[in-house]
């Protein structure tokens, strides 16, 4: 029992170290102060991120059951706060200044969006295991939860981030075919929402749609949209089986790979520790995935399994989707991956998500 | 199953498309991308040696090369070169106009340096590499380019350089050239090319994505090319060129006891900086001007030897032992060969072979060449070394031609008549002879019976080839025709009837041939061949003046070169 708690604590400690040492390595020959500081900042957010799973796998997750309306209106109130107060970053509203950092509060409404997810659709009781969606017919079974998601969603869309609204959107269908919601249900849901597409494309953002076109074909905007899909892919092949070695990834480290210690921090690992370092983050990332569906289905308390399908669904989701656009084979959303992009909050989150992981494992027994 | 299961089996599939996307592009591609990676970050600053000069015997320079500078931009940001350009142009002076013109000629890739401008002078380059301190994209390469401190001098000899051409493109590619390279067009600077040419080194750098100069990771050091040594005599080569002074022709001097080439003179000739200073409408001029300056007269074209051929005719009849010294015919100005009447060019009566050598009667040769046989004339020709290629060292070199009753036979189905007999005897007809094979033929004589081959490349790379050259082949006359005709040669000069009478009195006993060629079109071709001094011979000399008139224009010409030569302190 003890065992998961461990495993997963190692595994995230690796993968994050494996990212301090690529934000340093991404900025080890560029000038300037604040560029020689992230990857001290990253530390220390690890560090916190670490206090917070140790703090949280000691709480009951139970109280999020409780807590679950107030951390869904948190969220809805923090998206909101960014609208209204948010810094303008990258073209994008997406942060909030607090004291000496910035908080991006659509990483938390993940988080939030998963906890009132599996709330809505589990029962009160412990010892009652059985999902309630069993009894719910077509509104209370999709068309409502899909509303408390769409807010959110909405929002993050909108400031904009479409990765982060999308995550959402992918990890509420995942969630809703867990929860035993008849096939016919989430395929109109699918339906309904892949048929005004084409529609919406009007609505998105010149950039997103230049994006999308790039994925289809990078070299339309070789210098424009294109440039990063093409400069990761580079930096990624460059690696070859052994990778460059370290601090010897030219891509990253001579600022042909722009966001190299954000969003394609995965191009900057590769390069330097190519296929088989690669192959081995890759593993480890899997390993705390399958760890976080071990540790669902093996918990009897709806809530808790479905609370531990989610986070690990979210990492996934996550991991996959920013490992592929750094590989060309999905279009640019700005995405994090978990545990390595520099960023407090992505940290922070996760280290929570895991915490919450754990304690759901330890919890279980004690039932 | 259940979905939970499914689900878990969609995220083995998500990783597994993972690592199927890290397999493509790492093990598959990778060599591919690493290159990519390479070019994003490595730029080659190419760094030219010098290509090797070209020496005279004495070692002379008589082409080296001079650094120039050239400016170049990394145009990492396209937005920026138009400022940088601006720059560019206020420190240097040049119009801002040319210089984008030029950035727009040049430009190939990003990661590629562009020339903007070449050739400017060392005070803009140092006021530009100044400038480079604000604008690190500006590259001040310092270039070697040819240069020529004599001009037109030996510019048959040493030919050109140019940027390589498609054909020899093709031709080349395999030994390491490439487009824009430059090589040598003609003379040495082409025949020798592969030793001439520099390699280039230069330094590989690393940049960032602006272009910034990052750090160097390796210098291959330029080698200069390897230094040619001519046999040629800087001084009596300018003497020879002096002498031509603007008439068409050429003259060559050569060593007679080793076949060393020690002037070759050609005119119309061209001046190869303009190929360096890119003067296209100059060059162009070259290429169209009727008089072909850019043909190596000396060895490239062929003229009818006229008299010239009379030394080969006398040989044959003195070896056939159809002709001997005292052998003498009447010449009334004319004589009967058939049906047809062949005149002499002046009535000179009772002529043996010493007379008719001095003279220049054509009625003894009709004869003496109607006795020897034309096939006969032609093998003696050859014999002397004329009617093919002499092997000589310089391209285009053209063989020349004898003509013979089995040439005429098998290539023009034709008879072949005693008229065209009596026609080749004073080297008329198809008979045709480039100036270095009339100085080579006349060597012979010079030297008592020994073929030369001609050569004018003395050493490459400090390297003495003289001791690889061929030997002289040994013709075997007999000892008493070289005399006889040596005497006649003499007498050529020392007979105050002689044609190249205007030759004695120099302080040097010279001995020679003229020759009044007769062409279909213009006026004759003149013709000097002899060498001097008699006694002990050093040096064979050939004018030849293109429609240059009467033989006797060649002997003055010879005269000066003599002359100048003996004032000189050369003989």
């Amino acid at each position: 029992m003890r065992n998961s708690f461990l495993r997963i604590l190692v595994l995230a400690l690796i993968i994050s170290s494996l990212g301090v040492l690529s934000i340093y390595s991404s900025t080890y020959q560029k000038e300037g102060t604040p560029w020689q500081d992230i990857h001290k900042r990253q530390m220390l957010w690890v560090v916190i991120g670490l206090a917070c799973f140790f703090i949280i796998s000691q709480l009951n997750y139970r109280r999020l059951w409780d807590a679950n309306y107030f951390i869904y209106g948190a969220a809805i109130f923090f998206l909101f706060l960014v609208f209204a107060l948010g810094i303008i970053r990258l073209g994008a509203q997406r942060w909030l200044r607090f004291a000496w950092f910035n908080f991006q509060p659509s990483e938390f409404a993940k988080l939030a969006v998963i906890i009132f997810m599996a709330r809505y659709f589990s029962r009160k009781s412990v010892d009652d295991t059985s999902l309630l969606s069993g009894k719910f017919g077509i509104f209370r079974g999709i068309i409502l939860p899909f509303i408390f998601v769409a807010v959110p969603m909405f929002l993050i869309i909108e400031q904009p981030d479409l990765g982060s609204g999308l995550m959402l959107l992918l990890v509420f269908v995942f969630l809703l075919y867990l929860t035993n919601v008849r096939l016919k249900y989430i395929f109109t849901l699918i339906f309904i929402l892949i048929l005004p597409l084409p529609f919406f494309w009007h609505f998105l953002r010149d950039y997103q749609k230049q994006r999308l076109l790039v994925f289809l074909n990078p070299n339309i905007d070789p210098l424009g949209a294109g440039y990063t899909v093409i400069q990761s892919r580079i930096a990624i092949g460059s690696g070859g089986l052994f990778g460059r070695g370290w601090l010897s990834g030219t891509q990253s480290q001579l600022y042909f790979l722009p966001e190299s210690h954000t969003d394609f921090i995965f191009a900057t690992f590769s390069e330097q520790w190519g296929f088989l370092g690669s192959g081995l983050l890759l593993f480890m990332y899997y390993l705390i995935i399958r760890q976080g569906f071990i540790i669902a289905q093996r918990t009897q308390d709806s809530f808790g399994r479905l609370l531990a399908y989610g986070i690990s669904l979210l990492l996934a989701l996550q991991v996959f989707i920013n490992i592929a656009m750094n590989m060309g084979l999905a279009p640019v959303v700005g995405l994090p991956l978990p545990l390595m992009s520099y960023g407090g909050s992505s940290i922070l989150v996760t280290f929570i998500a895991l915490g919450i992981l754990v304690n759901i494992d330890r919890t279980r027994s004690v039932f | 199953m259940e979905r939970k299961n499914i689900l878990s089996f969609t995220i083995i599939l998500m990783f597994g498309v993972l690592i199927a996307g890290l397999i493509n592009l790492d093990l598959f591609h990778g060599a591919r991308f690493r290159r990519l990676s390479d070019s994003n970050c490595i730029r080659l600053i190419a760094q030219s040696g010098a290509r090797g000069n070209i020496l005279d015997r004495n070692g002379n320079i008589i082409v080296d090369s001079k650094i120039s500078y050239d400016v170049l931009i990394l145009p990492q940001e396209l937005s920026q070169i138009d400022r940088i350009l601006e720059g560019v142009s206020r420190k240097s002076g040049i119009e801002l106009n040319e210089l984008k013109t030029a950035f727009r000629k040049n430009y190939f890739s990003s990661s590629i340096p562009v020339t903007v401008a070449s050739n400017i002078d060392l005070k803009k380059a140092i006021q530009l590499g100044e400038y480079k301190l604000e604008e690190p994209s500006i590259i001040i390469q310092p270039r070697p380019l040819r240069h020529y401190p004599y001009g037109a001098l030996a510019s048959h000899v040493i030919g050109y350089v140019n940027e390589i051409d498609r054909w020899r493109l093709t031709k080349l590619e395999d030994y390491g050239y490439k487009t824009k390279d430059i090589v040598g067009f003609g003379g040495v600077e082409e025949k020798y090319d592969y030793y001439l040419r520099q390699e280039e080194g230069g330094l590989s750098v690393e940049v960032n994505h602006r272009g910034k100069f990052m750090r160097v990771l390796g210098f291959e050091p330029p080698r200069n090319g390897k230094d040619i040594q001519l046999t040629l005599d800087l001084q009596i080569q300018k003497i020879a060129e002096d002498s031509l002074s603007g008439r068409k022709g050429s003259i060559v001097l050569m060593d007679p006891q080793s076949g060393e080439v020690l002037a070759l003179a050609n005119y119309p000739n061209f001046n190869p900086a303009v190929f360096v200073n890119k003067r296209t409408r100059l060059i162009a001029g070259l290429f169209n001007n009727p008089d072909s300056p850019l043909i190596n007269r000396a060895i490239s074209s062929s003229y009818p030897p006229a008299s010239v051929f009379k030394v080969a005719v006398a040989s044959a009849g003195l070896e056939l032992k159809k002709i001997n010294l005292s052998t003498g015919f009447l010449c009334r100005g004319y004589t009967m060969v058939g049906a047809r009447k062949f005149s002499c060019w002046d009535v000179h009566g009772g002529q043996d072979i010493i007379s008719a050598i001095a003279h220049s009667c054509d009625i003894f040769f009709y004869k003496t060449g109607l006795l020897a046989g034309a096939q006969n004339i032609h093998d003696y020709a050859l014999k002397l070394g004329l009617g093919r290629s002499l092997g000589f060292e310089l391209p285009y070199e053209t063989g020349g031609f004898v003509p013979s009753p089995l040439w005429r036979k098998m290539d023009k189905f034709r008879k072949w008549f005693d008229g065209d007999t009596a026609n080749l005897s004073i080297g008329q007809g198809d008979c045709l002879v480039t100036p270095l094979q009339a100085a080579n033929m006349m060597a012979v004589f010079a030297n008592g019976g020994y073929l030369p081959s001609p050569y004018i490349i003395k050493a490459v790379d400090a390297l003495d080839l003289s001791a690889k050259k061929k030997k002289m082949s040994r013709v075997a006359f007999r000892k008493s025709t070289f005399e006889i005709i040596c005497r006649g040669l003499r007498a050529v000069v020392s007979d105050p009837r002689g044609t190249g009478n205007v030759l004695s009195g120099l302080g040097v006993a010279v001995a020679g041939k003229t020759g009044t060629a007769q062409v279909s079109r213009g006026a004759t071709h003149a013709w000097f061949v002899g060498f001097f001094p008699y006694d002990k011979p050093k040096y064979v000399i050939c004018v030849l003046l293109e429609n240059g008139g009467p033989g006797h224009a060649a002997t003055v010409i010879a005269r000066q070169v003599i002359e100048a030569m003996i004032k000189q302190g050369l003989i």
